[in-house]
């Protein structure tokens, strides 16, 4: 098939793993213990591992056909790619989080924005655009909900999957921003030119959606 | 002490093209260009300057001259030949026009369109049948197997604004949803496009609005698209573009595909639009469409068609034989 599937080494790997194997691609490595970045799989096929944000730069830019990786990185991206299938992998949502009762308003200290964290800047700038709120958002890269326990930021936008993150460290869940789940990409010269393919795949994954 | 030297760093989106980049490129275009003196067009040299005004579909890349009127670089080339035509070759129909030169749009540094292009391109104006359309397409052929390109290499997916518009128009949603409905269809977004159908009344048009996201087998894409068509304008315009595709497909063969999700550029068009893909290039190395309308901004009621490629899209995948 000659494919070269591009995939998120987060916590979409090992269900993109077993989607990949219903549709006949059998890594020549297990990619939970390899470190091997690029491993050949059953006809022809080439995986890519790549760290998540990643995913949709290398899919845009043609080096890889196929990506298989979180919408909350897609749209983060803003990379112009195909999004065929929903996969509904790793099911959870993007959400604006705070400290304190969920009832409680949103408010800066008087004379400043509201600070907002996360691993999202762009898409958070975004969603919060229309909200009506005056943010400062902070890009930062890892344990996003610390920020609101230590001072440097007033709320997160943090992807939530049980909210036991959140609880732990005494945040609510104040607003859904977007549904994140693991969706199918593609290039857009690579579903023109290599059609057959990327159908076959596409059939074999099914639509879960 | 002040540093009396100049910025060392050339803009974001440009590129200094050297020797052999430099002797590609116009190669390519020179080989581009015999293919379009041969089929009997003319090369226009249109300025680099135009009024602002002018490229009303697109970010020009703008500066205010003495007398304070707002000039833009060059940002379309069918929007000049559309002005040229209406003002100063009205006599003459059919008119076949051809161009060459860079085009400057105002992109986002980084994003993978370039702020600066180099285009070559053709505008057939007059002629507002099936044939002038098929002979456009024929024409972006040749000019890709004239720089050597193999034609297992090349796709032109060919679709219809007109099918689009009234798909859309049926579904009757708000213009906020309407932009989300476009945005998931040019994604072939699925999922997305079902959900956002939901809320639509009309069965059929939430069906022809899946349709559009989806990818069609091509034997069966244009009667799908036939017996969802939302109105007679919809269904007449895919009977013309399947006299077109039939005509072409003579020419074309399996090079030709029908996607009639894919509109993507500018607000212009009017009927056909397509896109060209070539191996090795990651998105659309050109693509054209039918503008009945444009010239009419004008004066000018003539229908047109053309199309255009980015050549510096195309010379790093000409084989040397070809564009000599």
């Amino acid at each position: 098939m000659n494919l070269t599937i591009a995939l998120a080494k987060g916590r979409l790997l090992p269900e993109a793993v077993k989607l990949l194997a219903r549709a006949g691609v059998l890594p020549a490595e297990d990619l939970a213990k390899t470190r091997q970045l690029v491993v050949d799989a059953t006809d022809g096929a080439k995986l890519l591992i790549l760290k998540d944000p990643d995913v949709p730069v290398y899919v845009e830019r043609g080096v890889a056909d196929l990506g298989i990786v979180g919408v909350d990185h897609i749209r983060e991206s803003g990379c112009d790619v195909l999004e065929p299938l929903d996969l509904a992998l790793g099911r959870c949502r993007l959400s604006l989080c705070a400290p304190g009762p969920k009832e409680r308003p949103l408010e800066a200290l008087p004379g400043r924005a509201l600070r907002v964290a996360t691993k999202y800047p762009a898409l958070a700038t975004k969603l919060l655009a229309t909200k009506g709120l005056g943010i400062e958002v902070l890009r930062l890269q890892g344990s996003v909900e610390l920020a609101p326990v230590v001072g440097l930021a007033d709320a997160i936008v943090d992807l939530v999957e049980t909210g036991r993150t959140l609880a732990e460290n005494g945040l609510t869940e104040r607003e859904r921003l977007l549904d994140v789940s693991g969706r199918l990409i593609a290039n857009r010269a690579s579903w023109r030119l290599k059609m057959p393919a990327v159908q076959a795949l596409i059939a074999a994954f099914g639509d879960p959606s | 002490m002040t540093d009396t030297r100049a910025p060392l760093e050339a803009p974001e989106g440009t590129r200094d093209l050297l020797f052999e980049d430099a002797r590609r490129l116009r190669s390519c275009e020179a080989a581009v260009g015999r293919v379009f003196g041969e089929a009997g067009y003319a090369e226009v040299v249109p300025p680099v300057i135009e009024r602002s005004e002018l490229f009303a579909e697109v970010a020009s890349l703008r500066a205010t001259d003495s007398t304070g009127r707002s000039l833009s670089l060059r940002a379309d080339f069918t929007d000049q030949i559309a002005r040229i035509a209406a003002t100063r070759i009205k006599g003459t129909t059919p008119l076949k026009l051809w161009y060459r030169g860079p085009v400057v749009r105002d992109v986002a540094p980084g994003r993978i369109a370039p702020r600066e292009r180099f285009q070559i391109g053709l505008e057939l104006i007059g002629d507002a049948s099936p044939n002038a359309d098929v002979e456009v397409l024929s024409l972006a052929a040749s000019a890709i197997e004239a720089v050597g390109i193999a034609a297992d290499d090349v796709r032109i997916s060919v679709g219809s604004t007109t099918y689009f518009a009234a798909v859309l128009a049926v579904a009757g949603t708000a213009p906020a949803i309407q932009a989300q409905l476009r945005d998931c269809i040019d994604r072939k977004d699925r999922a997305g496009t079902a959900r956002l159908a939901s809320s639509v009344a009309d069965a059929n048009a939430r069906d022809a609005l899946l349709f559009l996201a989806s990818a069609e087998p091509q034997t069966q894409a244009l009667s799908t698209a036939r017996s969802l068509a939302p109105d007679e304008a919809a269904a007449r315009a895919i009977d013309r573009l399947q006299a077109i595709v039939e005509a072409a497909r003579a020419r074309l063969g399996d090079r030709l595909e029908v996607d009639l999700g894919e509109v993507r550029g500018l607000g212009y068009y009017t009927g056909l639009v397509f896109n060209v893909y070539a191996s090795g290039a990651p998105g659309p190395i050109g693509g054209g469409g039918r503008y009945d309308r444009l010239l009419a901004r004008f004066g000018d009621e003539r229908p047109a068609v053309g199309f255009s490629l980015d050549l510096d899209a195309l010379a790093p995948l000409a084989r040397s034989e070809g564009g000599r």
